[in-house]
C-alpha cells in the first residue's frame, strides 16, 4: 500500500467516523428525552463517545492531509478537491476549539453536518494529485490558503450556531408577519442545504451509473489581435445533458429514463470554464435537491425546521448567539492575516502588485467587508440575537460564494483553483 | 480638549477634503497609461541623429516642433514623407523644426531608405525605444504638434496629408 | 434643549453622557430597571455630542456615527459586487472596451460599459466611498478614544448599586460572615486570576486586560496608514510599473533609468509524464514546472546620457527571476510574466563561395541588427546596399520591409572584386533556406545579375547561425510606498490581534452591610467571565450556578 492509497483510505475513514459522530451527537442532544434515562448521564455519556468519535474523525482526516502532503511534496490545497477538504478539516478544527471553549455537544449537531457536506462536495472534484505550476510554487501557498480556510471555518462555526439560534428562537404558532418571514426563509436556508446535498447525490448516482454524454463545442476566442479564433472542444458531461454547451453538436448521450437531451443550449453570455456543463450541474443539483425536499416534507409532514426545532429546546438562545459571535471574532483576524494580508504579500511577490482587483481578490474583500459590518452592527444592542445570526448565516454563503461561486462563475487569475 | 476643539476639528475635515480630493482627483483626471496627452508638455529625449551629433529636445524650445514617429517598414509612414519634407522645407524659415524619430531600426536601414525618399529634415534613431516608451506610441505613425513653449498642441495618429500638415503647423506658428 | 446632568453623587457630567463619569449610575433610566446597561464607551458622551451643532459640527456627527460607517461599509460592499460582473478593463490591455463589451456579452455588456462598470473601481464614486470610509476611520475613532481613555483612566472604585446590579453578569446576596478579611482575601484571589485590583474597606474594582479596548483604534490607525499609502504610491516618482522584453542573450536598456539588463537565458521546464497524474497523460496535457530568467542588472556609470557613446555598464545583480521569486534591486525589481519561445535569427555566418566548385572564400559575420557596410572575404569586398528584416514585395514590386523583426531577412550585397566589373554586381542574399525558395533568391540574383560572378553566399553548418532562442517578457516595478502599506497592515493586525483575543474584564463588587453586590463587564466573552466569577465567588466560599449569574433584565 502506497502512501497515496493510505492518504485515501484515511480520507474515507475521516469522512465515516464524521457520520457516525453526527448520529452520535443526535443520539446525545435528542435522546435525553427518551423514557427511562437519566439526561444528565445520558449527555454525558454519549457527549463523549460522539466528541471521541469526531475527534478520531479529525485524526483521520489529519492523516489523510499528512501523507497526501507526503506523496506530492506540497500542501494540498491546490485545487478544488484539495481545497475543500483542507476547508473541511479546518471547519472541525474549529468545532473542537468552539467545542473545548463552551462544551456544548449540540453545537457538533450542527458543525459536522457542515463539514460532512463541504467534504462530500469535495468529493465530487477530481482527486488526482496534481504538480505545482510555477506561480503556486510558493511559501505563501502553505500560509495565505491554510489562514484562509481557517478564517472561514471559523466563519462556519458561527454559521451553524447562528442557524441554531434561529431555529431555536422561531416560533411556529405565531402569525404575525416577521414570525411568518422568519419561517419561510429558516425553512428556505435548510432547502438551500438540501439542494447542496442533491448537487453531491446526482453527481454520485450517475457516476456510479458510468453515464456519459459528449457534445463538441465551437469556442470562439477572440486573441489578442481581435481576431476570431475557433478552436473545436469536446465536452463531457457526467449528468444528463438537460443544457447544451453553448454552439455545439451532440457527439453521443448516453439514455436516461428515455428522455431526449438536450432541453436546451446555455447562453453564451456565461462565462468561465465549461458554463454549459456547470448550468447543467446546478439544474441537476436543483432538481434532484427539490425532490429530496419534498420526498422528506411528505415522509415527515411538516416543516424541516419544524422537525429540527424541538431538539434545541434545551439550549439557552444566548450561548448559541455567543457562540456564534465569538466563533467569527475568532476567525475574523485569521480570515484577515490570511485572505488578506498574506495574500497581498503573495500577490506583490508573485505579479509585483499587492492588489489587481481580481474578482477572488474583490470577494475576499466583499467577504472581508461583511463581517467587519457585522462586528460593527453586534455593537448596537439591537442587532444581538436574531439579526446578527441572520447575518452570520448570510455572511457564510458570501464565503461559499467567494470560494466556490467565483471560480464557476467568473473567471479570474485565481481560475487554477478550479474544477477541471 | 474644551478650547482647542474647533480648530482640530477643522484641521482635520480639511486634511479630509485635501487629500480625498486628490484621491478622487487624480483617479479621474489622472492619465491611467502615463503618456503625454494634449496639453501637457512634452518629455524631453536625447537621440542621436543621422548627422551624427546628438538631439535633445529641449535645445529646441523656443521653436514650434513637429515631432513625426516612423519606421521604414510602417506603409503609412512612408507615404508621408514626402508631404513632411515639402512642410519642412516650407516652414524651416519660421522657426520650425520637424524630427523624424525612427523607431528602433539600425543607421544602416535609416540611411538608405532617407537617401531614397530624400528628407533632410533631422531623423533621430531611437534605437532602445527610449522616447517611444516616453510618448506611449501605440500605432504608427504618431505625430506631435509642440508649440514654442514645450507643450503638446496635438496629436495625430495615422496618416497625415498635406494640407493638414500644414494647417496644424499654420496653428503652432501663430503668436 | 436643556438636560440636567448633574448626578445624584454631585458630579456634573458633559452632554451626551449615559452613565455618571463618577459613580456610575444610569442617568436617564427608571431606578425599577434592572435591565443590562448599555456599556458601549463606558457611558460617557462621545466629543461629538452637543446641545447645539452647528454646520462643522453636523459634518463632523455625520462621520462620527458607526451606524453611517455601516451604511458606507455596505453600500462599498454592492459597489464592489457590481464590478465583478464582467471582467474589468484594466485586467486587459488589448481590446477596445467601447467594443468589446458589446461584442462579448450583447446589450447587458453596453449597458455595463456605459454605467461606467467597467471600470468600477476606479470610478468617481467608488473613491469616493474610500475617501468617505477614511474619514469615517478617523472621525469615528477620535470621537471616541479620547473620552473613553479618559474614563477608564479616572475609574471610580465605588459604584453606584444602579450601575452594579444592571451590569449582565451580577450577582447579589446577603454573605455569611462578612468580616474584615473578606475584600483582603478577594483581592488576593482575583490578582491570582490575572486582574489589577484596587479596593477600598467595603468596595473593589478588578480589572485585566484594558489594552484589549484600544484594538479597534489600533486597527483604524492602521487601516489610515494603509489607505494614506495606497493613495500615495500614485504620486508621481513613486512608482514605475512597465513592460519590457528582454531578448537572450542581449543587453537591453530598462527606459527611463540608467539600468540595463541582461537576459542570460530563459529556461522554461515542463514535468516530466511520470509526475502527471494519469488523466493529464492520457489527454496529453503538460503542465509547467518551472519558468526562468537568468538576469544580470548593469547600472550605467559613464556616457549614460550620450546617445553617440556607448554607455559603460557595471553589474550591480546578478538573480534567477522565476514566478514568485523576482530580482530586487534597492526597491528596483523585475518580475517573471511572460515569455516567447520563437527563435529569432541574431547573425549568420555565411561564406563566400564559388558556385560550381564549391570553393570557398572564406566567411563573415553578418549580424541583422546594426550591420557593417562592407566585408572583406577572400580577395573580394562586399558592400551592403540595403537589408529587409522581413522581406517582402510591395504592389509596385519594390522589396519593402514588414516589419523590423528579422522574420524573413535580406540582404542586398554589391560584391567587387577580381574579374569582376568594376561597379560590381548585385547579390541579394537571403539567410533562411525557407526564404531563399519563397522569394525565389537564384531568380531575382539573376535578374540582377548576380549570378554572373559564379559567387554564392552560403551557410555551410549550423555552428554559422545564431539564433535568439528566446526572449523573456518582464516586469518591472518600483513602488517606494510599500514599505507603509505593510506597516498599515501589521498595526491592523497588531489591533485585531489585541482587540479579538484578549478581553478587558472589569469586575465591580461593593459590600452593603451584609450583602456582597457584584457587577461584571467585559468586552467580549460573558461566558468565559462568569466563568471566572463563579471560580473566583467560589474561592470566596460562595456557591454560585455561572448560569445565575446571569442578568437578563425584566424579562426573566
Amino acid at each position: 500500500m502506497n502512501v497515496l492509497e493510505i492518504s485515501r483510505l484515511a480520507f474515507v475513514v475521516a469522512f465515516y467516523l464524521y457520520c457516525l459522530s453526527f448520529i452520535f451527537y443526535v443520539v446525545a442532544v435528542t435522546g435525553k428525552t427518551w423514557r427511562n434515562r437519566d439526561p444528565v448521564r445520558h449527555e454525558r455519556k454519549w457527549g463523549t463517545v460522539s466528541f471521541v468519535t469526531s475527534s478520531l474523525g479529525l485524526l483521520s482526516h489529519f492523516i489523510y492531509c499528512g501523507t497526501r502532503w507526503a506523496y506530492s511534496g506540497h500542501i494540498p490545497v491546490s485545487n478544488m478537491y484539495e481545497f475543500m477538504t483542507f476547508l473541511s478539516m479546518m471547519v472541525m478544527l474549529a468545532f473542537t476549539v468552539i467545542f473545548l471553549i463552551y462544551r456544548k455537544i449540540l453545537i457538533g449537531m450542527f458543525a459536522l453536518p457542515v463539514a460532512i457536506i463541504i467534504m462530500a462536495y469535495a468529493a465530487v472534484f477530481p482527486k488526482d494529485v496534481q504538480p505545482l505550476i510555477p506561480s503556486l510554487q510558493s511559501i505563501w501557498l502553505y500560509i495565505h490558503v491554510t489562514l484562509a480556510a481557517t478564517g472561514e471555518a471559523f466563519f462556519a462555526i458561527g454559521f451553524a450556531a447562528g442557524l441554531m439560534y434561529l431555529l431555536r428562537t422561531v416560533e411556529f404558532d405565531k402569525q404575525d408577519k416577521s414570525s411568518l418571514r422568519q419561517k419561510r426563509w429558516l425553512e428556505f436556508t435548510l432547502y438551500s442545504i438540501i439542494i447542496v446535498l442533491g448537487f453531491v447525490i446526482s453527481v454520485y448516482g450517475f457516476r456510479a451509473a458510468n453515464y456519459e454524454a459528449v457534445f463538441v463545442q465551437n469556442t470562439t476566442v477572440i486573441d489578442s489581435e481581435v481576431q476570431e479564433d475557433s478552436t473545436i472542444e469536446r465536452i463531457v458531461y457526467n449528468l444528463p445533458p438537460i443544457v447544451a454547451p453553448d454552439d455545439s453538436k451532440p457527439e453521443y448521450i448516453d439514455s436516461f429514463l428515455g428522455l431526449k437531451f438536450p432541453w436546451f443550449e446555455a447562453p453564451s453570455w456565461m462565462k468561465g470554464e465549461q458554463a454549459g456543463r456547470q448550468l447543467n450541474t446546478v439544474i441537476w443539483a436543483v432538481v434532484t435537491g427539490t425532490l429530496l425536499y419534498f420526498l422528506l416534507r411528505l415522509l415527515l409532514r411538516k416543516p424541516l425546521s419544524r422537525l429540527i426545532a424541538p431538539t434545541l429546546k434545551s439550549l439557552d438562545p444566548d450561548d448559541l448567539d455567543e457562540i456564534s459571535y465569538r466563533s467569527i471574532a475568532i476567525g475574523f483576524p485569521i480570515f484577515t492575516l490570511g485572505a488578506l494580508v498574506f495574500a497581498m504579500i503573495w500577490a506583490q511577490q508573485a505579479w509585483g502588485r499587492f492588489w489587481g482587483w481580481d474578482p477572488k481578490e474583490v470577494w475576499a474583500l466583499i467577504t472581508w467587508l461583511f463581517y467587519s459590518a457585522y462586528l460593527h452592527l453586534r455593537l448596537s444592542r439591537g442587532f444581538q440575537g436574531r439579526q446578527s445570526s441572520w447575518l452570520a448565516v448570510i455572511g457564510f454563503i458570501v464565503v461559499m460564494f467567494t470560494l466556490i461561486g467565483v471560480n464557476l462563475i467568473i473567471a479570474g487569475l485565481h481560475s487554477y483553483a478550479g474544477v477541471d | 480638549m474644551g478650547k482647542a476643539r474647533r480648530p482640530v476639528q477643522i484641521v482635520i475635515l480639511l486634511f479630509i477634503i485635501v487629500l480625498g480630493g486628490y484621491a478622487i482627483g487624480s483617479t479621474v483626471f489622472g492619465d491611467h497609461k502615463g503618456r503625454p496627452t494634449q496639453g501637457s508638455t512634452s518629455p524631453d529625449f536625447k537621440l542621436l541623429g543621422m548627422d551624427g551629433s546628438v538631439h535633445s529636445l529641449k535645445e529646441y524650445r523656443g521653436k514650434a516642433v513637429v515631432i513625426n514617429f516612423w519606421a521604414t517598414w510602417c506603409t503609412y509612414c512612408v507615404s508621408e514623407m514626402p508631404a513632411l519634407q515639402a512642410q519642412w522645407e516650407k516652414w524651416r524659415d519660421q522657426d520650425v523644426v520637424m524630427l523624424g524619430i525612427n523607431t528602433g531600426e539600425d543607421r544602416l536601414t535609416v540611411d538608405r531608405f532617407v537617401k531614397q525618399v530624400g528628407v533632410d529634415f533631422p531623423i533621430l534613431l531611437d534605437s532602445q525605444n527610449e522616447a517611444v516608451q516616453k510618448y506611449g506610441i501605440v500605432p504608427m505613425p504618431t505625430t506631435f504638434f509642440v508649440d514654442k513653449k514645450g507643450s503638446i498642441v496635438s496629436i495625430h495618429e495615422g496618416e497625415l496629408d498635406l494640407t493638414m500638415l500644414d494647417e496644424q503647423i499654420g496653428k503652432l506658428v501663430e503668436p | 434643549m436643556i438636560q440636567n446632568t448633574k448626578c445624584e453623587c454631585g458630579h456634573q457630567n458633559r452632554v451626551g453622557t449615559v452613565l455618571c463619569e463618577a459613580c456610575g449610575k444610569p442617568l436617564y433610566d427608571s431606578d425599577q430597571s434592572t435591565e443590562p446597561l448599555e456599556m458601549r464607551y463606558d457611558g460617557v458622551a462621545r466629543r461629538s455630542q452637543k446641545s447645539n451643532p452647528n454646520f462643522i459640527d453636523r459634518i463632523w456627527n455625520f462621520f462620527s456615527s458607526v451606524k453611517v460607517a455601516v451604511y458606507l461599509i455596505i453600500i462599498t460592499l454592492v459597489g464592489a459586487i457590481f464590478g465583478t460582473v464582467f471582467e474589468q478593463e484594466s485586467n486587459f490591455v488589448y481590446f477596445d472596451p467601447s467594443t468589446f463589451y458589446k461584442q462579448k456579452y450583447g446589450t447587458i455588456g453596453d449597458i455595463y460599459y456605459k454605467l461606467g462598470l467597467s471600470h468600477t473601481y476606479e470610478s468617481w464614486w467608488f473613491v469616493t466611498l474610500l475617501v468617505m470610509i477614511g474619514a469615517s476611520l478617523v472621525i469615528c475613532s477620535l470621537d471616541r478614544v479620547l473620552p473613553l481613555y479618559k474614563a477608564l483612566s479616572r475609574q471610580k472604585i465605588r459604584k453606584h448599586r444602579q450601575f452594579l446590579i444592571r451590569q449582565r453578569v451580577v450577582y447579589e446576596a446577603p454573605v455569611e460572615n462578612l468580616t474584615e478579611g473578606w475584600i483582603p482575601r478577594a483581592v488576593i484571589s482575583l490578582k491570582k486570576k490575572g486582574y489589577r485590583v484596587k479596593h477600598d474597606e467595603d468596595a473593589l474594582l478588578a480589572e485585566k486586560q484594558r489594552f484589549s479596548r484600544w484594538g479597534p483604534y489600533i486597527i483604524h490607525i492602521g487601516l489610515i496608514i494603509f489607505l494614506l499609502a495606497v493613495l500615495f504610491r500614485g504620486l508621481p516618482g513613486l512608482q514605475i510599473d512597465k513592460h519590457y522584453w528582454f531578448p537572450e542573450g542581449e543587453v537591453t536598456k530598462i527606459p527611463e533609468s540608467n539600468l540595463y539588463l541582461k537576459n542570460e537565458g530563459f529556461t522554461v521546464e515542463y514535468y516530466p509524464e511520470e509526475e502527471l497524474p494519469e488523466k493529464f497523460r492520457e489527454s496529453g496535457r503538460v503542465v509547467p514546472k518551472l519558468f526562468e530568467t537568468k538576469a544580470v542588472l548593469y547600472q550605467c556609470t559613464a556616457d549614460c546620457d550620450d546617445p553617440s557613446k556607448e554607455p559603460v555598464l557595471e553589474e550591480v545583480k546578478r538573480h534567477d527571476i522565476r514566478v514568485n521569486d523576482p530580482l530586487n534591486y534597492n526597491g528596483f525589481k523585475v518580475y517573471q510574466f511572460d515569455f516567447d519561445l520563437t527563435p529569432k535569427l541574431r547573425s549568420v555566418t555565411p561564406s563566400l563561395v564559388r558556385a560550381d566548385t564549391g570553393e570557398s572564400y572564406g566567411k563573415f559575420k553578418l549580424s541583422m541588427t546594426n550591420s557593417e557596410e562592407t566585408y572583406q572575404v577572400g580577395p573580394y569586398t562586399l558592400e551592403l546596399s540595403n537589408k529587409y528584416m522581413d522581406f517582402d514585395l510591395n504592389e509596385e514590386g519594390k522589396p519593402v520591409s514588414k516589419s523590423k523583426d528579422p522574420n524573413a531577412p535580406a540582404f542586398l550585397f554589391v560584391i567587387k572584386g577580381p574579374d569582376l566589373p568594376e561597379a560590381g554586381v548585385q547579390y541579394i542574399y537571403f539567410p533562411k533556406q525557407i526564404d531563399k525558395e519563397r522569394f525565389q533568391q537564384d531568380a531575382i540574383n539573376k535578374r540582377l545579375g548576380g549570378l554572373d560572378s559564379g559567387l554564392a553566399l552560403d551557410v555551410l553548418g549550423m555552428e554559422d547561425v545564431d539564433f535568439i532562442a528566446s526572449s523573456s517578457y518582464l516586469n518591472i516595478r518600483v513602488d517606494r510606498a510599500m514599505p507603509f502599506v505593510w506597516i498599515g497592515l501589521g498595526i491592523v493586525m497588531l489591533g485585531l490581534v489585541l482587540g479579538f483575543y484578549w478581553h478587558h474584564r472589569r469586575i465591580w463588587l461593593r459590600l452593603d452591610g451584609q450583602t456582597l453586590i457584584l457587577g461584571a463587564h467585559t468586552s467580549k466573552d460573558w461566558f468565559g467571565l462568569r466563568r471566572e466569577v463563579a471560580r473566583f465567588l467560589q474561592d470566596m466560599g460562595v456557591d454560585v450556578d455561572e448560569k445565575h449569574l446571569e442578568n437578563r433584565g425584566n424579562q426573566v
